[in-house]
């Protein structure tokens, strides 16, 4: 019943047609002067972000939802996230911008490095005026036990204001402060926010646990709570 | 002939298939410093296992393949009762509560180390959980793993064994 609920939903966002032209994502209109561009991790789109882009447009955020292994056919693997097209991911974030809205972009997982390739490649007052949220990113190029950890180079993010939201519950906790300080070398003011209690991909796990599956259902309060603390306007 | 010929390429593809899964050996690496408590508050090193092989296992009580391979850990211990190995499982970055609690349900003969604040995890340049180390008798790095396995059998149970050979004096 609920696979029911979700596809027809899916049905009436996509009503919400996106332009041809740009990347194939979903569409959850509301008035406000928010706009909040939710783009999947390499697993793919799941039903609790669907539900946390219709939560948020209820209170007035626009949401727009990518799936980027949807939109390309790509494997649900990290590596897929580094060939999407970076042009295409820009022309996107300058669609989303051009409506007039404060947009903000949260990346899932590896979906970091398309989105931050994307913000890099912008001119720099579209940079300035985008606030970036990221979740648990992977930005490693290499990672291998006793070695020192190989990150992307990311281009220049100079004027970007980057938040990270990383779960406790994760091997890559302790090596925050790492991530944070590779995207300040590349120019953005990167800051993080820990969730307690939790595990990457909580929204989607096979075990989750009563706190997992409760904070799935408030993804939305979770991101605006987060969103008002950062304060990127 | 033919079945010879197949024999011989089911062995390579099963041993393509088990060297993609398994153990990554080292050339005899000196380990990074180990320096944390166990449950009681006693710090603990390296040298504490100097002249045993060491079975140095980074793990969480939320990451699921970790408790996976838990329990054939403690087979492996039981199993290798009276000989120069030393298992040691280092909990990364949570707090000694968390530890306890998931021990309170789960039976381990082998020492548990707490790395609260992460600074074992870098300092190993772990970046997944599980990830165990295979020391040799002088400390250093043997073999690594990234994943869970069955540590009482196949290959670990391959690894671990030659590993004691090496202490001929021991190994019995």
């Amino acid at each position: 019943m609920r696979f029911f609920g979700f596809l027809l939903f899916g049905v009436w966002a996509c009503s919400f047609a996106a332009r041809a032209d740009l990347l194939d994502h979903l569409r959850f209109p509301a008035t406000g002067t928010q706009l909040l561009l939710w783009v999947a991790s390499e697993r793919g789109r799941a039903e609790p972000e669907v539900q946390a882009a219709q939560q948020l447009a209820a209170q007035g955020v626009e949401a727009w939802s990518l799936d980027l292994t949807s939109a390309y056919f790509l494997p649900q693997l990290p590596s897929s996230m580094d060939d999407v097209p970076v042009r295409d991911m820009a022309d996107w974030l300058r669609a989303a911008q051009a409506g007039g809205k404060q947009v903000t972009a949260v990346a899932v997982a590896r979906a970091a490095v398309p989105l931050l390739r994307a913000v890099a490649s912008l001119e720099p007052a579209e940079r300035q005026r985008l606030c970036v949220l990221l979740l648990y990113p992977n930005l490693y190029m290499t990672a291998e036990p006793l070695a020192a950890p190989d990150y992307l180079d990311l281009e220049i993010l100079t004027g970007l204001r980057v938040h990270v939201l990383q779960p406790r519950r994760s091997a890559a906790t302790p090596w925050l402060p790492g991530l944070l300080d590779h995207l300040a070398l590349h120019g953005a003011t990167a800051s993080a926010t820990v969730l307690e209690g939790l595990r990457e991909g909580y929204w989607e796990r096979e075990s989750p646990t009563e706190f997992e599956i409760a904070e799935s259902r408030r993804m939305d309060a979770m991101l605006l709570r987060e969103l008002n603390a950062w304060g990127c306007k | 002939m033919k079945r010879l010929l197949t024999t011989c390429a089911m062995s390579l593809l099963l041993a393509a298939g088990a060297q993609a899964a398994g153990f990554e050996a080292r050339a005899s690496e000196p380990a990074p410093e180990l320096k944390a408590r166990d449950l009681n508050g006693a710090p603990r090193t390296l040298a504490d296992y100097r002249g045993k092989v060491v079975l140095l296992n980074f793990w969480a009580s939320w990451c699921p393949p970790c408790l996976r391979e838990m329990p054939s850990m403690e087979r492996l211990r039981v199993k290798m009762t009276g000989r120069p190995l030393t298992i040691v499982a280092l909990d990364s970055a949570e707090t000694p509560e968390e530890v306890k609690a998931y021990l309170s349900r789960m039976k381990l003969g082998f020492p548990i180390l707490l790395d609260p604040d992460g600074s074992n995890t870098r300092r190993w340049k772990v970046f997944a959980l599980p990830t165990t180390f295979l020391l040799d008798a002088d400390g250093r790095v043997r073999y690594v793993l990234t994943g869970p396995t069955e540590w009482d059998e196949g290959e670990a149970l391959r690894v671990i064994e030659s590993l004691l050979t090496e202490l001929p004096a021991h190994a019995g």
